[in-house]
């Protein structure tokens, strides 16, 4: 039980699809030799329920804080597939799923920024700008995504997290064009918000959707649409500051 | 000479992504790889008349396709690879003309760049889905063939 539920919240937190958290709870909780397993996920919350031994036992757990890390979701991925094929104990694959939950991101913070960065530079030429254009767009996706690692800290708000770091790498874009007025502001502004860009909600809103998992699938593509709609106010606010 | 820069700078942009949602490191360059062919068949189809919602849609397809393949070549979640993938083609810029409509007054424009926009953004999703049914279909078909041949040893 504690196997399965475990499992089921690292994935969730992590940003696995809905469909995948719980099918891998019932593949986990049929191989440990339960029965009339049932599984409900919503993006918040995880429910399990099965019958051992004839008596029923159910359990709910909440995931109110969610982050995206890829590297748990594949990592748990392959304990269950194991444990399900049989080639580890029900303990041992507790004791991986515990150092799994332990684990940080395997590349540290500053690979990160600059990473965000290089997304957003070269998104922002991919789009038409020159290669001047490159560095400040840059700098600025950098600033980003530090602004969404230190607000995050402190604000109890996702939205408006995006929204303060999109409106200050905006500032930092619109101050970057008005030393060098040769540069385009459009091409900047739209490098810099792509570290913001929903793309976890999106795809997973719609594997969940395909799946026939309607509700996670449309409460994920609400978080998607709010999250847009955040940074384009964002960028509205700069634009009317810039004109 | 601009094909070469488009290949490397989406292959930059979508090899960043990846890193920044801590995707393993031996998947890293297969993700940058389909970013790469979605950013291909995006820029060369207008070649063939495809408008560029169809291009948006086609190159989701192939994306989705090619993520699924590899997921099960290397034994990791499809997502490790189409999150990262649909980068190249957010149609970010249109977005940013319609706020930029809004913002001067000009709410006509502004309407007709933003429908345009939702029609990208529906272009990316349909693509993806459109890819996963495909795949599905595919694996059904494979998945019977399998069966079948089974019974008759």
């Amino acid at each position: 039980m504690d196997t399965c539920l475990l499992a089921g919240e690292i994935m969730l937190r992590s940003g696995g699809e809905t469909y995948r958290t719980e099918d891998t709870m019932v593949l986990i909780a049929r191989a440990a030799g339960m029965d009339e397993v049932h599984s409900f996920v919503t993006p918040t919350s995880i429910i399990l329920s099965y019958r051992y031994m004839d008596k029923s036992y159910t359990r709910m757990i909440r995931t109110p804080e969610r982050t995206i890390d890829l590297n748990k979701v594949t990592l748990v991925n392959d304990v269950s597939r194991k444990y399900v094929s049989g080639k580890i104990t029900l303990i041992s694959a507790y004791q991986l799923l515990q150092e799994i939950d332990q684990k940080k991101h395997i590349y540290p913070m500053w690979l990160q920024n600059v990473a965000a960065g290089v997304a957003s530079g070269s998104f922002a030429v991919l789009s038409g700008a020159t290669y001047y254009a490159l560095l400040p767009t840059a700098l600025a996706g950098m600033i980003v995504n530090i602004c969404l690692f230190y607000f995050g800290k402190y604000l109890p708000f996702r939205f408006f997290i995006d929204f303060m770091s999109a409106i200050i790498g905006g500032m930092f874009v619109l101050l970057i064009y008005s030393l060098f007025p040769t540069l385009r502001l459009d091409l900047m502004l739209v490098g810099t918000m792509i570290p913001l860009f929903p793309g976890v909600a999106v795809t997973n809103s719609l594997r969940d959707l395909l799946s026939g998992d309607l509700m996670a699938g449309v409460s994920r593509g609400v978080e998607a649409v709010l999250t847009a709609v955040s940074v384009a106010v964002a960028t509205v606010i700069i634009l009317s500051l810039a004109r | 000479m601009a094909w070469w820069h488009g290949i490397i700078l989406s292959l930059c942009s979508t090899t960043a992504y990846c890193l920044l949602f801590n995707v393993p490191v031996r998947v890293l360059p297969a993700g940058g790889a389909v970013g790469v062919i979605g950013w291909i068949v995006f820029s060369l189809s207008p070649y063939f008349g495809a408008s560029q919602i169809m291009a948006t849609f086609l190159a989701a397809i192939t994306l989705s396709l090619v993520s699924q393949i590899l997921s099960i070549y290397m034994r990791v979640p499809s997502t490790n690879f189409s999150i990262s993938g649909i980068i190249p083609l957010v149609p970010g810029s249109i977005a940013y003309k319609a706020m930029l409509s809004f913002v001067n007054g000009d709410n006509l424009g502004g309407i007709t760049l933003s429908t345009q926009t939702f029609l990208l953004a529906g272009a990316i999703a349909s693509g993806l889905i459109m890819g996963v049914s495909i795949f599905s279909l595919w694996k059904g078909i494979v998945m019977r063939n399998a069966l079948k041949r089974t019974k008759a040893n």
